[in-house]
């Protein structure tokens, strides 16, 4: 490897080191923890490395909770989330998926931001924002903020909608309802073994219901089922006015068919695509118990 | 390019190639060979170090990373009379050293869940503290691979050690 490195110390030398490379090859390490094996499969030289572990940065490296939102920089790390209270109590399936990645020493550096800009279909912590319908921001190299739904920041399989002149500064969850009673949220992860493993199929859920146990809001992603992670719009609307107390298994299919047609999972080396659909079909079913 | 960090209690100042990872600094340039090479790519552990209490797979990291930090490796548990730490000293009274390949990464990341239990509630933000019980011993452990004990005997030395000062 004969990469070269820039450490920025800030976000106005952070935007300046982008600026600097527009016509030349570079990439950006968080927690390197994709990053680092990537590179030293391929050719780098040329290449500069802009590395953000060392920008000092509140809103790139913290957690802020405010009123209607919670703020979730680039760089926190996925112990840092599932550590959060805040987190563990209002947004269970996030806490969740961050709580599986990996490893410990893994999930020590490994970000919510390079979770999401690798863009692989089988990103946990990605997958549980898609369910919370978040928002990520965006920043240029003149500063300019770009707000886009989670949903459409990825593009296709490893691709998202950053420009070259842009990178991920923080996402933005929204607060759950104020008439909330109670939230049925979590992260179904199935892989092969246990620990390290990339999923076969996961699944995030977030449904939030009112004191009489009707559903006010839900969300759904399903992760390594498609070329990208999917938000299963259709799935999520059909709770909308349902009792929870009350799913019959008619209720429970129909909600399963609707998660399916979200999914066009692939065969590999570790599930075939027919195993993945009754995987997913399966746990969708256990999502409504 | 120059980084200067805290070496198992001492500062130290070394000049490196900014692509080598923190395994490759410590076990080439420094000759501190009791933090192991295994995949070299985040899977098994053998590498392991705490960097400012936590525990990281040295493989993945970047050494220019290491830069004001504080880095604690197998060879800085030995206390000043030389005895062995602890930890060490229950996973030999466990026999849960074999050949001995995964034990320093064991021990070190055994080290880090101590300090979660002693400190969590001290760091902003990490405030959940994870309780030394069997289940999520073996949940802390599951980047720590093991080809010979069949982890009981690590678990069991975790277990007794992490539950002695339980408050
Ligand atoms: C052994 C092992 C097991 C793993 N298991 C899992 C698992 O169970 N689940 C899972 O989801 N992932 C897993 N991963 C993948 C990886 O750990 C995660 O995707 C992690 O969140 C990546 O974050 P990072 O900070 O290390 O990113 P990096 O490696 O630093 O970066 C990843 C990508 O994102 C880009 N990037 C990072 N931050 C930004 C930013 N702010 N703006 C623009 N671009 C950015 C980088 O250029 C790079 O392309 C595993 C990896 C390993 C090595
Ligand atoms: S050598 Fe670092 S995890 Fe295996
Ligand atoms: S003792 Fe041999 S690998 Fe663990």
């Amino acid at each position: 490897m004969d990469f070269s490195v820039v450490s920025p110390q800030n976000l106005s030398q952070l935007r300046n080191a982008i600026r600097t490379l527009q016509r030349k090859p570079y990439r950006i390490g968080a927690g390197y923890t994709d990053l680092l094996m990537e590179l030293r499969k391929s050719d780098t030289s040329d290449l500069t490395v802009i590395n953000l572990a060392q920008i000092n940065d509140n809103g790139l490296s913290h957690i802020k909770s405010l009123v209607n939102h919670v703020h979730i920089g680039a760089m926190v790390t996925a112990t840092s989330i599932c550590m959060n209270d805040d987190i563990a109590r209002r947004f269970p399936t996030l806490q969740q998926a961050a709580a599986n990645l990996a490893s410990t020493q893994i999930r020590n550096v490994a970000t919510i931001g390079g979770n999401l800009c690798t863009a692989s279909p089988s990103g946990d912590m990605a997958c549980a924002i898609v369910a919370l319908k978040a928002h990520c921001v965006l920043m240029n190299v003149d500063g300019k903020k770009r707000v886009v739904p989670v949903v459409d920041f990825f593009t296709g399989p490893r691709t998202t909608c950053l420009k070259k002149n842009e990178f991920l500064y923080k996402i933005i969850l929204p607060r759950n309802h104020k008439q909330t009673q109670h939230i049925h949220s979590g992260f179904i992860k199935v892989g092969t073994r246990n620990a390290m493993e990339c999923s076969v199929v996961s699944l995030a859920y977030h449904i939030q219901v009112e004191e009489s146990g009707y559903v006010i809001d839900a969300g759904i992603g399903i992760g390594a089922s498609a070329p990208t992670i999917r938000f299963a719009e259709k799935a999520a609307l059909n709770l909308i006015g349902k009792n929870m107390q009350n799913f019959t298994d008619e209720n429970r299919n129909e909600f399963a068919k609707k998660v399916l047609t979200y999914a066009s999972p692939i065969s590999d080396v570790r599930a075939t695509s027919w195993y993945r659909k009754e995987v997913l079909y399966n746990i969708s079913k256990s999502v409504l118990v | 390019m120059e980084v200067s960090f805290n070496l198992n209690g001492e500062k130290v100042k070394c000049k490196i190639n900014p692509t080598i990872s923190l395994l490759e600094l410590l076990r080439e340039e420094m000759g501190l060979t009791g933090t192991k090479p295994g995949c070299n790519e985040g899977e098994c552990g053998a590498c392991t170090v705490l960097i400012d209490g936590i525990s990281v797979n040295a493989c993945l990291y970047p050494a220019i990373n290491i830069h004001g930090k504080e880095l604690v490796t197998i060879e800085g548990l030995v206390t000043a009379e030389g005895k062995l730490d602890e930890v060490q000293q229950a996973m030999v009274k466990h026999g849960a050293v074999q050949c001995g390949f995964c034990t320093s990464g064991m021990v070190m990341n055994i080290k880090a869940m101590q300090r979660n239990l002693e400190h969590a509630h001290h760091v902003p933000g990490e405030n959940i503290r994870v309780q030394p019980d069997r289940k999520n011993i073996m949940k802390w452990l599951e980047g720590n691979l093991c080809r010979c004990t069949g982890y009981v005997k690590i678990i069991d030395a975790a277990e007794e050690v992490l539950n002695k000062n339980k408050i």
